[in-house]
């Protein structure tokens, strides 16, 4: 029934984010049966050294993931993600081996080198008007090019050992020391939409720029800043990777960086991220990212080709678009037979 | 003859019974008023007449079939068109395009754009409007998009016309050639729904009423002769109407007639305005007056630095400001502006109302852990809300899913979190019911009181009768006069139109 008066009660006992945690739930069921299905067909999937690397590729494509959800977040997109993943590793790799900074001091300005790779795509996309898949198309070459040049293709291969150790941690022999950062990264980008002033900002507008405006918000500031985020997280995602190789490698994200574009996008698509801006889901996105992983190191282990693995991926990116379609028109048909 | 009969429909949406099994049923030739409350179920009855939703139950008659419509497309060719309370034109289209849309000329897949033009032309014409077929819509105000729609609806010549608010945003004058327009095709045997919360231009228009009440039938198809203004609103909210007192008394003898809150010496605009000059004191009400397309909304948006002032100054309590976006009119100067277009400036649909009514105040409500909340949003959203009668089963309820009315509330509420001590309201009441209409009334003399300076831009003369100490005057970007409130509306509405038509005159003698 409808009313005037509205209490806090009756604002607990009505969900209509619902959809949303039946999103996390369908996405948690999901895992629990593939899962279930690879350590029952795949062998080897259970052992506590496929936990271990599960785990190490899994942590990665979480925070890949973020990097991307919080400029999707924003109604954009980053298709640089890769690209200044690796330029930052890079960066990084040569301030801890040919500077021979801490690694700490290195990974830091690595972090902060993404940043600013990321406030770049953010204040050319602001100051120019054009929707950010053009920036990020254009600077992704960019990056990766000048990357390419400096480095002249190098690797970095001499690594600090306490660095490189990260990668090669293991909890109990079977968790890997990159998914702690993995959560806590996530439980960081949950306070800021969550608990923040800044975070309701940015989502009110990515929703609706122009009332977000006229609301005293300053909207350009949001998106710069989300760009920069992203930057940070894709360079965090790119210092993991390198922490995983032993080596700060060029290619280690393919050309362009494009091998992180697929799971960039399938982590918060299938968290119920939407394209338009304005929502997100943080728990979703990581959630997504351990779909993913699940599934590729179920079908490597059963021994299919890597081909198999992009087509597959991009099949579920689709489905998973699908499936958000089918589920609103579902639900409209089902709330309208309960009425007869 | 009845053309349309809808009997015993029923639609629910999550947590609220929108329609009731109400019926009503349509005669050629007659203007049929649909009225009720905010959130009574009014714009849900006209879209479920329209194909936009399918009803749970009930039956739609049209012509004496039996009709089931799945999409707008099939209302249509049963020749139902309607005119929705909601924008719904594309905006990088021409007026011209969107009012075609459905009907475009063309030859061999071609569409003629010289017949598109002198159509729609037509249409607008009819409805004496001066807007230019090709002009895009997103250059057009908020008035002249509705005009555009109803445009839109006319060229439809369906044999049934619905019209939601189709007056929310036009002033007196528009009205006035809207309605002629409507009583000819009345005459010519078209059957009229329309929805309005201003009961004058119900009694002046219509013929028959029927009321919806928390989507039940409150009365039906009742001759609206034999109805008074207060039987209606008794049938319209369950009870007798409560006029408000103007609680008037003192509210001048805090300010300080020297200094005023704002000051607006000689200014230009980017978008035309010439030379606009007045001041706002504390604890004033500015009314601000015009026709549609006059540059009263353009202006507003200037001073809170959404267009370039060319020329001439501003003050703020007495110093000089340049405000270059809303978040320095709002942090600086405490300038608020409430804009008149909710959906695309004033809203954000997709959100909670309760995320709706604290943007303003996001800022402030930091914990000492610089944190915030739905908790502290919440309690912070809930007395605004609860004071507008906001109507939803939750204050996390999407802004999308309320009613338009409803929505507007919560558009005006944002602002009155904000406290600001300048306050720009446009069109605050735009599709807001009777009842609620009177609170907000209070509440705006209530601000007043507390010193807040409060700049009224509205369309509705009696509104602006009812709270202006003064009214400016806005014919074409220009001031061209003064008009002292007497709180007598006769005279008022005639010396404001007489000021409108003076200038006129001398324009034409140009
Ligand atoms: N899409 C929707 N989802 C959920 N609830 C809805 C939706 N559309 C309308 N409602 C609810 O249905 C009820 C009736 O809404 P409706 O828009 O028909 O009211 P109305 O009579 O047109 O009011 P107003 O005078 O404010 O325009 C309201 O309580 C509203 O919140
Ligand atoms: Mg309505």
């Amino acid at each position: 029934m409808t009313s005037h008066t509205t209490t806090p009660t009756e604002a607990s006992r009505f969900r209509p984010f619902a959809f949303l945690t039946s999103n996390i739930t369908g996405l948690v069921l999901l895992i629990a049966l593939l899962a279930t299905f690879y350590s029952m067909y795949a062998t080897g999937f259970t052992s506590k050294f496929n936990l271990y690397t599960m785990g190490r590729v899994m942590a990665i494509d979480i925070v890949i993931g973020f990097a991307m959800m919080v400029v999707l977040v924003t109604g954009g997109l980053n298709l640089a993600v890769g690209a200044i993943g690796v330029a930052a590793a890079m960066f990084g790799g040569w301030a801890m081996e040919s500077l021979g900074l801490h690694w700490g001091f290195g990974a830091l300005l690595a972090l902060a080198f993404g940043g600013v790779l990321g406030a770049i795509n953010g204040l050319a996309t602001v100051k120019t008007g054009v929707h950010s898949f053009v920036i990020t198309l254009a600077t992704m070459s960019v990056y990766f090019g000048a990357m390419i040049v400096l480095t002249e293709a190098e690797a970095f291969r001499a690594l600090p050992k306490d660095f490189t150790v990260i990668g090669k941690t293991r909890y109990y022999g079977f968790v890997s020391a990159l998914l702690p950062i993995a959560l806590a990264t996530g439980a960081i980008l949950l306070v800021l939409f969550r608990y923040t002033a800044l975070g309701r900002k940015i989502k009110a507008a990515g929703a609706n720029p122009r009332a977000a405006e006229l609301s005293g918000i300053a909207v350009g500031n949001t998106v710069v800043f989300c760009h920069c985020l992203s930057g940070v997280l894709a360079a965090l995602a790119g210092l993991m990777l390198t922490a995983r190789n032993g080596a700060a490698l060029p290619s280690m994200a393919g050309h362009v960086g494009q091998d992180w574009l697929l799971p960039s996008f399938l982590a918060p698509v299938l968290g119920g991220t939407l394209l338009t801006g304005g929502t997100l889901s943080v728990v979703g996105t990581a959630l997504g990212a351990i779909l993913v992983s699940v599934i590729t190191t179920g079908l490597l282990l059963m021994k299919f080709a890597d081909f198999w693995l992009n087509l597959f991926l991009g099949l579920i990116l689709l489905a998973a678009v699908l499936l958000d379609r089918v589920r609103s028109v579902y639900a409209a048909r089902r709330q309208q037979m309960q009425v007869d | 003859m009845t053309v349309l009969a809808v009997s015993s429909v029923s639609k629910l949406f999550p947590g609220v019974r929108a329609l009731d099994q109400a019926s009503f049923d349509l005669q050629a030739g007659s203007i049929h008023a649909l009225l009720g409350e905010n959130g009574a179920g009014k714009s849900t009855l006209i879209k479920i007449l329209t194909g936009v939703y399918t009803p749970e139950a009930g039956t739609l008659m049209v012509d004496g079939q039996t009709r089931k419509f799945a999409t707008p497309r099939d209302a249509l060719l049963a020749g139902i068109s309607a005119v929705h309370q909601e924008r719904n034109l594309i905006s990088y289209f021409s007026a011209a395009e969107n009012i075609m849309l459905e009907s475009l000329p063309n030859a061999r897949g071609m569409i003629n754009f010289k017949q598109m033009h002198e159509q729609a032309a037509h249409w607008l014409e009819s409805l004496n409007v001066g807007i230019d077929p090709r002009t895009p819509v997103s250059k057009l105000s908020v008035a002249q998009m509705q005009l555009v729609e109803i445009a839109k609806a006319l060229a439809q010549q369906a044999h049934i016309l619905l019209l939601d608010e189709p007056t929310a945003s036009l002033t007196p004058h528009e009205t006035t050639h809207l309605f002629e327009l409507l009583r000819q095709l009345r005459d010519n045997g078209t059957a009229l729904v329309f929805v309005s919360h201003k009961l004058e231009e119900v009694f002046e228009l219509c013929d028959r009423v029927t009321v919806l009440r928390d989507g039940k039938n409150a009365c039906q198809s009742q001759p609206l002769a034999e109805l008074d203004r207060q039987q209606l609103v008794k049938l319209m909210i369950g009870r007798e109407e409560q006029i408000p007192e103007r609680p008037d008394t003192g509210r001048h003898s805090n300010d300080n007639p020297d200094s005023p809150a704002l000051d607006v010496r000689n200014v230009d605009t980017l978008s035309g305005h010439r030379d606009i000059s007045f001041s706002l004191k504390k604890g004033e009400i500015l009314g601000l007056y015009g026709l549609v397309g006059s540059g009263r909304s353009e202006f507003a948006k200037a001073l809170i630095g959404l267009d370039t002032i060319t020329r001439g100054e501003i003050r703020l309590d007495s110093i000089p400001a340049t405000i270059k976006d809303v978040r320095t009119a709002l942090a600086q100067y405490r300038m608020g502006y409430v804009s008149e277009d909710r959906k695309s400036e004033g809203l954000i649909l997709e959100h909670s109302i309760t995320s709706n009514i604290a943007i303003t105040i996001w800022d402030d409500l930091k914990n000492s852990l610089r944190l915030l909340g739905n908790r502290r949003e919440t309690a912070a959203a809930q007395p605004h809300a609860q004071r507008l009668q906001v109507r939803t089963p939750s204050l996390q309820q999407q802004v999308g899913n309320l009613s338009g009315g409803n929505q507007q509330k919560v558009s005006v509420a944002k602002w009155l979190a904000a406290r600001a001590s300048v306050l720009i309201i446009d069109e605050p009441t735009v599709g807001i019911d009777i009842n609620t209409k009177n609170y907000l009334h209070e509440l705006i003399w209530q601000l007043a009181s507390e010193g807040t300076a409060i700049l009224l831009i509205s369309s509705d003369m009696p509104e602006m009768t009812l709270l202006a100490d003064r009214i400016l005057i806005m014919n074409d970007f220009k001031l061209t006069g003064e008009v002292a409130n007497t709180r007598d509306y006769e005279s008022v509405s005639q010396a404001i139109m007489s000021t409108i038509h003076q200038q006129d005159t001398t324009l034409e003698q140009h």
